[in-house]
This record gives C-alpha cells, structure tokens and sequence, in this order.
C-alpha cells in the first residue's frame, strides 16, 4: 500500500528519469498546448525570477564588501560591517556532524529494514519513517528546545565535561538554557534521518537478488554479504543520499534558530552557541533595514549556491547508481 | 592475521580481489557468524534508536499539548499574560484562521500552475522541458527561508504590496509549485501508452486525449502529490515568518498581515511566560494532527490507486 508513496517521495527528492513519454505532432497543436507551454513558461519566469531577485537583491554587498561578508568574524547590526565567517562555519560544523550521526544510525536503520523486518511489517516501518518525515521542522525544534535543551543543561553537558580534553573540544561555556551548536547538531540530525533512509533503503533494496544468491551460496554469512556485495554494490547511490541529507541539513532553518543559540560567534567548541546562514537570516531578518538586509540576500546566494550544488552532485551519483545497476 | 593459511586460488580472481578472499577465508566459521551477528545486532539497534525520537516526540506532544486544547484555544484570540494575569494566554484563533488563508491562497496560485506544468513536461520532449524538470528538481530541494526572501524582495518591496498575507502565500506558492510538477510529471507518465493510442486510433484530438483520457487516468496521482505538496507548506514557518509580519486578528483579507500556526509556535517557544511556553505544545499538536491528517488522506488516495490499478 505505501509502496506508491514512497515511490513518489523518493522520486520527488531524486527526481525520475524520463522515460518514453508522449509527443504529439507540430501539425496538430491547439490552444491546449499553448495553454500548457504558458504555464511553462510563468514556472520559467518563476524560477529565474527567484533566483535573479535574491541575487540582484544582495548585489550591494557583492560589490562594496564581499570579503567581509566571506570573511569577518563580526555582524554589527545595524550599521555593519557585516561579516559571515560565524554563519558559515557553523553552517558546515552542524551539518557535518549531523551528517554523521545521520548516516551511521541510517544506514544501520536501512539494513536492518531491508534485511531483517519481515515483509509484511515493512508498511508498517515505511509509515514511521514518513511520518517522521512529515512532522514540521518547527516541531523538532520546539522539542529541542524545550525538552532536549534543559536535558543538555542538566545531564549531557556536565557527563560531557567529565571526559578527558572534553575543554579542547566542547568548551565549558556554563550555558544558561543548554541550547548549543551541539544540540542543533543533534536535532539537525535527527531532523535528515528521514531523508537518508528513504533513499538509502531504496538504493540497498535494489541491488540485484542474484548477487546476494551468489554470495550466500560461497558461503559468506549475512554480514559477509551486506558488507562484501551489498554495499559495494550500492556505494555510489549511497553517497548520493549522504549528500542529499547534508542538502537538507545545510538549508533547514527554524530548528536551528531555536536551538541553536544564535549567537554570531566563530566557534569551534561545540557546546558554546552558535549560528548558521539559514537560522541567521531567519532571525535577524525582521529588524533589519538597507545594507544589512542585502548582507542577509547575499548569505542567502551563498545558502543557494551550496544547496543546489550539492542537490546536483546526489542526483548525478544516484543517476549513475541506476545506470551501473543496469548494466549487473 | 596470525591463523592465515595459503590458499589456492583460480587464476582469473584480480588482484585486487585476492587479499580481501585470503583474508575472509582464513576465518573460522564460527568467527566469521560471531562477527555477523554482532554487526547484523548493530544494525537492529541502529533501527530502534532512530524510532526513539518520533515515540519521545509524540509523547510529549500528546501528554502536554492536549490539556491546554479547549473550546477558547480555537475560538479567542491570543493575548499577553501580564504579572497580575500570568496566564490569560488566550487562544490562537488567529493563527489558525492564517494558517488556512495562507494555505488556500498559495494552493490558489500553485496547484493549476504546477498542473499543467507536469503535464508539458510529461506530454511534450524539448530543450525547455528537460531542462524545466532539472530546476524543478533543484527548486523542490532549496531551502525553505529562501522562498521567504524572493517573496520579500519581488511581493512586499518590489511590487510594493507590504506585509501580507498573498506574500506568505506566495512564498508557500513558490514552495509547493516544484513538489506538485515533479509529482504530477509521475502521475501523467504513468498513464499506459495504450491507453493514447486506443484514443488516437479512435481520431480523438491530442488536447482531447490529454484532457479526457490521460488526465483521469493520473488524476489520484496528482490529487496525491498536491496533496503532499499542501501539507509540506502548511508546516513551514520560515518562509512566511519573514514577509506575514503576525497579525493578531482573525483575518481573511488577502492585504493584511496575518499569523500562523507555525510562527505562534516560534514565537512562543521563545517566550518568557511559562503559560505561553505550554500552549505551544497545544498549537504544535493541533499543526501535526493537520499534517497527519494531510499525509494519510494522500495515502489513502494512493492506495485507492494501486487497488483500482491491480
């Protein structure tokens, strides 16, 4: 019953190969068709327009302070100068290890659905994983920081001091409500788990039955398979899902501002607060006025850039997963 | 490896290959299935740990969002706990009559939009097409705050409409338009061939074709895709926490400032009275059951699809 849906979901973040479709002669168009080709042609519009007017929108700051924008470490609101360095870090410092909590507990979560669930529970595992995927991520931060924030506070944080060079690492800033580059790394990756295991489910399930014949009946044990054909197999379109949940976790945005602190510090001790490019957008947007909103466009073009690229790359390795497994 | 024993070996396996064969073989079974089921143990916890959030979540939600839910929670409109009345938090009527302008403005301007565009994709092979499918699939992927900056930038300073809620709508428009071609795209192509051809041998038109036979044969996959298309806009709140400026009435009209659920939500997580720090579990309750609501009737369209189908 789910598989339509996950089929489309999975479809939706990858996007399908076209295949076959319908062509109807030049001879033979009506209005219709020109009804359709106008509707192409606004979503056209609509898309240069949304990238154009938040480019041409930050282009006061590409021209007079690009490099304080790239490189300053403070954003002084609400003269300026105003620079990003702080959003950026944080940026790649929370969705990197968001990334890797993601991927290690996904990928054993994959596994374990493909391999281990009986196939009439699958639906039932399916619906759990959408249903994650569906909750807003306004919930998720509201959860962090009203319930895994005082948790941090008065558990995690001081359990974490108590490690050997926990100083080097996390700080011990004495945060008053826990709310920290750490958490927002948590709750970021608790927030693309969805994402990765949808698609790396279905890169694993796809992986030709033959192969994994062939190996048993050599004699390797389950996870001599898994280890030996299945993932090797399924390597490339795994790394595109690894790269479409570091997508989504670079872009989301109000479960960071929530918790991740917000403030604009270059912080590389994970248990002070911090920011990224989206939260921080977010939550100085609506005091700011003249310079200081087009420093917000242009972190905005920056946010673009590495999403779309980072979009572009998971679909060209999950394109290239689908050719090899064509060819086995 | 200490137990390593030599091993013939056919001449054809690389070289690369040779190794990793010497190494596994060299182990005990019994070694090999210890190993195994540690791993395979790993990965089951692995499965629990990840349901561990979504039982924690709905816990909570349940457990503190359903007693602030009363009668004056949908009815009244919010207002400020002052000391002498720390918890006269009122209801969220407002939100909630923003959050179901905003989503059947946006719905207004996305879904006819995004419908013909799956269609032109799905119907037609071009240069504009193939490459309309790659932006789409890129635009259904950005990050949700920056359709809040095109809809500040062209709604509410371009064309000078202010903040608004055909602003917040916009950008939820903006937001569902991708999710609802690709999925439209699906649905149309999906339609068996034959079923064209039995029209063209007919001497059916190709818009006759299009409208009166491939339309209602995908038409619950595109009810489906719009639908999932909706319930990811109902949620966002980055988007239209820029440009719907929170009013604090019930209003309908499409030029005033209105609020909506997921922005009462971020305000009042933030706030300083713990009376409005527990309604938000009622506001953030009311939002997913929607959502939940949302997603199954797309589930149950889908699998109404697949029955009629098999």
């Amino acid at each position: 019953m789910s598989e339509i849906l996950n089929e489309s979901i999975v479809a939706l973040e990858l996007g399908d190969e076209a295949a076959g479709g319908y062509n109807p002669p030049a001879a033979s168009r009506t209005w219709y068709h020109y009804l359709l080709l106008a509707g192409a042609i606004l979503f056209a519009a609509v898309s240069v327009g949304f990238v154009g007017t938040i480019f041409w929108s930050s282009l006061p700051t590409w021209l007079h302070h690009a490099g304080t924008l790239l490189g300053g470490k403070g954003w002084a609101s609400p003269l300026g100068p105003f620079g990003g360095l702080a959003m950026i870090t944080g940026t790649f410092e929370t969705s990197l290890i968001a990334l890797v909590l993601a991927v290690i507990v996904g990928l054993g979560t994959s596994i374990a659905i493909v391999f281990l669930i009986p196939r009439r529970f699958r639906n039932v595992i399916a619906t759990l994983v959408e249903l994650l995927a569906a909750v807003p991520s306004i919930v998720y931060g509201l959860w962090g920081l009203l319930v895994l924030a005082p948790w941090m506070e008065t558990t995690v944080n001081p359990w974490l001091n108590s490690w050997p060079f926990a100083k080097a690492i996390f700080g011990n800033p004495g945060q008053e409500f826990g709310t920290s580059l750490l958490l927002a790394s948590i709750v970021l990756g608790i927030m693309i788990l969805p994402t990765f295991v949808a698609i790396s489910r279905e890169v694993i399930a796809v992986v030709p039955q033959d192969l994994i014949e062939a190996s048993l009946s050599l004699g390797a044990t389950r996870w001599q398979v898994i280890r030996g054909v299945v993932l090797p197999t399924a390597k490339i379109g795994l790394f595109g899902a690894t790269f479409l949940a570091l997508a989504r976790a670079t872009g989301e945005t109000v479960a960071v501002a929530l918790v991740a602190g917000g403030v604009a510090n270059v912080q590389f001790h994970l248990l002070y607060p911090g920011t990224s490019i989206a939260a921080w957008i977010a939550t100085e947007f609506g005091e700011s006025q003249g310079n200081e909103i087009a420093a917000l466009m242009a972190l905005g073009v920056l946010l673009m850039l590495l999403n779309f690229g980072l979009s572009l790359v998971s679909r060209w390795l999950v394109r290239r997963q689908r050719r090899v497994l064509a060819l086995v | 490896m200490s137990d390593m024993t030599e091993i013939q070996e056919p001449k054809e396996v690389g070289n690369e290959m040779r190794g990793e064969i010497r190494r596994i073989s060299s182990h005990s079974r019994a070694r090999r299935l210890a190993v195994s089921r540690m791993m395979i143990a790993l990965c089951a916890i692995a499965l629990l740990v990840s349901a561990v959030p979504l039982v924690m979540l709905l816990y909570q939600l349940f457990k503190q969002g359903l007693p602030v839910i009363d009668k004056a929670f949908f009815t009244t409109l919010p207002s400020t706990p002052s000391l002498i009345a720390p918890n006269a938090t009122g209801g969220v009527s407002n939100a909630i009559v923003g959050t179901l302008a905003l989503t059947i403005y946006a719905s207004v301007m996305a879904i006819p939009v995004g419908i013909l565009v799956g269609i032109y994709l799905a119907e037609t092979e071009s240069k504009l097409a193939s490459s309309l499918r790659v932006i789409a699939q890129t635009m259904a992927g950005a990050p949700s705050i920056l359709m809040g900056l095109f809809a500040f930038s062209f709604v509410v300073r371009d064309l000078n409409v202010g903040f608004s809620a055909i602003a917040g709508s916009f950008a939820l428009a903006v937001l569902m338009l991708p999710v609802i071609v690709i999925s439209t795209e699906i649905a149309v192509r999906n339609v068996p061939n034959t079923l064209r051809e039995a029209g063209l041998a007919l001497g059916a038109k190709p818009h006759v074709i299009s409208l009166r036979v491939v339309l209602p044969a995908s038409a619950s996959g595109i009810v489906t895709g719009t639908i999932l298309a909706v319930s990811r806009a109902v949620g966002e709140t980055a988007p239209v926490m820029l440009v719907i400026a929170g009013g604090f009435t019930n209003s309908w009209k499409p030029f005033d400032p209105v609020s909506a659920l997921p922005l009462s939500i971020y305000e009042n997580a933030k706030s300083e009275w713990p009376s409005l720090r527990a309604q938000v579990w009622g506001i953030a309750l009311v939002l997913v059951v929607f959502i939940f609501v949302l997603s199954l009737s797309a589930r149950i369209w889908a699998s109404r699809k697949q029955q009629v189908k098999n």
